[in-house]
């Protein structure tokens, strides 16, 4: 186990800096001179050249990387354009917007999508599974602001029950209860999700149906109930497990425009905003810190996913 | 004749899945005809009927420009078919091309999947919404950006299963027989990854249509004016309340379209690797 902790961290560092690499040039990827696009424009080729100068865009481009490179590891991911702030702190400041949503709706995911997945496997090739399954595969086909906006007409506008847009912080007034901002997106983030962790219990729970220690747990005459979650589930969920780093991927990608949806003050908004106001460090840094989650995630999945199934550190 | 007698083969039992190869073919076909279908031209402003309902002649209703839905309906099933077989294509294309030389030659797969696989890193849509800024809005750079998306997966499957085949005793064989790189790469290993590809295609079909979509509500997408069903959504989302039906018809429309594309590739997919298959009876 040990080994293979320290094999998979090491696999880890090509992967980063290939992708710090991509994120850094994705600046320079930008037609035109990006100083020109940076300053706007009024600026004067004075301040262009002053800002070249600044940014070491004068230097080769090895020297620009590993300066870049420098800056980020000691938390410096340049300074946004629109707000004249650091990038950390404009990142910093959606990020309890999406958080909370990303738990909230990792809540509805686990509360609807596990049992529904279960009945739909225990009950396979029945009525109930093939409304459950068709229905999962309907919501996975459904655009996620295509959703929002309809659950928003129905349960803002028509029934009144939350609230349709915005988000204020859980330390403003309200406190805790500004929850019900996010009942309405976390749903609309929910529904793709959940409906891909369904198919997914139900794919293996089936897979794992099929293996000798279930019919052995059937012979002995244990309780079907006993059999389906203790045995097949508690299985079936490795592979669940596993799919953790597709979710989250996922939910970073619709996040995107849920948020948009209900104009919540998130980091998925942000990148669309800075998209739009050509705030490029901000939507870089954005990048980058998304997909270096995204791989201690992967990392974090590979290892659980090793200490639940021995046989995998072993090959 | 013979054709239809294996697509009745291939989803015998599964009349769901064929009701939807059944609405993908009607769509084919309204794109294909869209000028004769739509009754008003979908460009054409008419302020004085702006926002009316569905009704006759407008059987879809007008949008905030007086525009006739249907014919934007009708001219967005084009766009939906442009934009579906044209990102399939750029998928396949550079896709393939990446996996299967990646698996051919060793040292050039190494480096090649890495990149790959740190691509994979990105997800879907931000990759998209990335590579969207440094390009104009525009149908081309709409469909070779979902394109080169979804070129990631299918190099990594195609990757996977070049490198088995690879090992086949048929290609030896071939090899023995004097056969070039050329000729094992195209006419030994192409063939057999046929139904695998297919299975893939339709997939990257349905999420080319919600990318698309999303994209085109981000207003990154293709140009506002081009009628394509997530352009009429985002376009009339803020009539939501007063004209609810605006967003009925082409949100329906793209949600049958893909739901109907994900059932017929369950379908071709159970039978290319029976291991996934669902069991369900009609669907």
């Amino acid at each position: 186990m040990l080994v293979y902790t320290f094999k998979r961290l090491l696999a880890c560092i090509p992967t980063l800096l290939i992708a710090s690499i991509l994120v850094f040039l994705f600046i320079h990827l930008i037609p035109g001179d990006p100083v020109a696009i940076l300053l706007g424009d009024a600026a004067t080729p004075e301040d262009i050249a002053a800002l070249t100068y600044e940014m070491g865009l004068d230097q080769p481009i090895w020297t620009q990387y590993l300066l870049w490179l420098g800056n980020v590891l000691q938390g410096d991911l340049g300074t946004s354009i629109f707000f004249h702030e650091p990038v950390l702190s404009v990142i910093a400041d959606g990020a309890e917007t999406s958080i909370l949503l990303a738990l909230m709706t990792m809540i509805w995911i686990v509360v609807f999508g596990i049992p529904i997945g279960i009945l739909s496997a225990t009950r396979h090739g029945s009525w109930v599974d093939q409304i459950t399954s068709g229905g999962a595969m309907l919501f996975a086909s459904i655009p996620t602001f295509w959703l929002g906006l309809y659950l928003i007409l129905i349960f803002s506008v028509g029934l009144g029950w939350f609230p349709s847009s915005g988000f204020p912080s859980i330390s403003d007034d309200g406190g805790l209860l500004n929850i019900r901002f996010l009942v309405l997106p976390s749903l609309t983030l929910a529904a793709p999700n959940a409906a891909l962790i369904i198919r997914l219990v139900r794919a293996s729970m089936l897979d794992v149906s099929r293996e000798d220690h279930v019919r052995t747990a059937k012979a002995k005459g244990l309780h079907p109930m006993a059999v389906s979650l203790r045995h097949i589930f508690r299985n079936a969920l490795i592979a669940v497990a596993a799919a953790f780093g597709f979710t989250f991927a996922a939910l970073v990608s619709e996040a995107v425009v849920t948020e948009t949806v209900f104009s919540l003050p998130g980091i998925g908004r942000l990148v669309v905003q800075s998209i739009l106001r050509r705030d490029y460090p901000v939507i870089q840094g954005v990048i980058l810190i998304i997909v270096v989650l995204y791989i201690i995630i992967n990392l974090l999945v590979d290892l659980a996913y090793a200490r639940l199934d021995p046989r995998v550190s072993l090959k | 004749m013979i054709i239809m007698q294996r697509v009745l083969w291939i989803f015998k039992g599964r009349r769901l899945a064929l009701i939807g190869l059944f609405w993908l073919c009607l769509v084919a076909v309204v794109a294909l005809i869209a000028p004769l279908l739509a009754p008003f031209d979908p460009f054409e402003i008419n302020p004085i009927m702006r926002l009316s309902e569905p009704g006759i002649p407008y059987l879809f209703g007008t949008d905030h420009f007086g525009r006739d839905s249907f014919s934007r309906s009708v001219y967005g099933a084009r766009m939906a078919i442009i934009i579906g077989l044209g990102s399939v294509s750029v998928a396949l294309i550079v896709g393939g091309v990446v996996g299967m030389l990646s698996a051919y030659f060793n040292r050039l797969g190494h480096f090649l999947m890495r990149v790959v696989d740190v691509l994979m890193a990105f997800p879907a849509l931000l990759l998209a919404l990335v590579l969207m800024t440094l390009l104009e809005r525009s149908v081309t750079n709409t469909i070779i950006v979902i394109g080169i998306v979804y070129a990631t997966t299918t190099a990594r499957i195609l990757f996977g299963m070049t490198l088995k085949l690879k090992e086949e005793v048929f290609i030896d064989a071939a090899k023995c027989a004097g056969a070039g790189h050329g000729a094992l790469l195209f006419r030994h290993i192409l063939p057999n990854l046929i139904s695998p590809i297919l299975v893939q295609a339709s997939f990257i079909f349905a999420f080319a249509q919600l990318q698309a979509a999303a994209l085109d509500f981000l207003g990154l997408g293709l140009p506002p004016e081009i009628p394509s069903w997530g352009n009429m959504l985002s376009e009339e989302r803020i009539y939501v309340t007063r004209a609810p039906w605006l967003l009925i018809f082409p949100g329906a429309l793209i949600i049958l379209s893909v739901f109907s594309m994900n059932l017929v590739g369950d379908v071709l997919r159970d039978k290319v690797d029976p291991r996934f298959k669902l069991d369900i009876k009609g669907i």
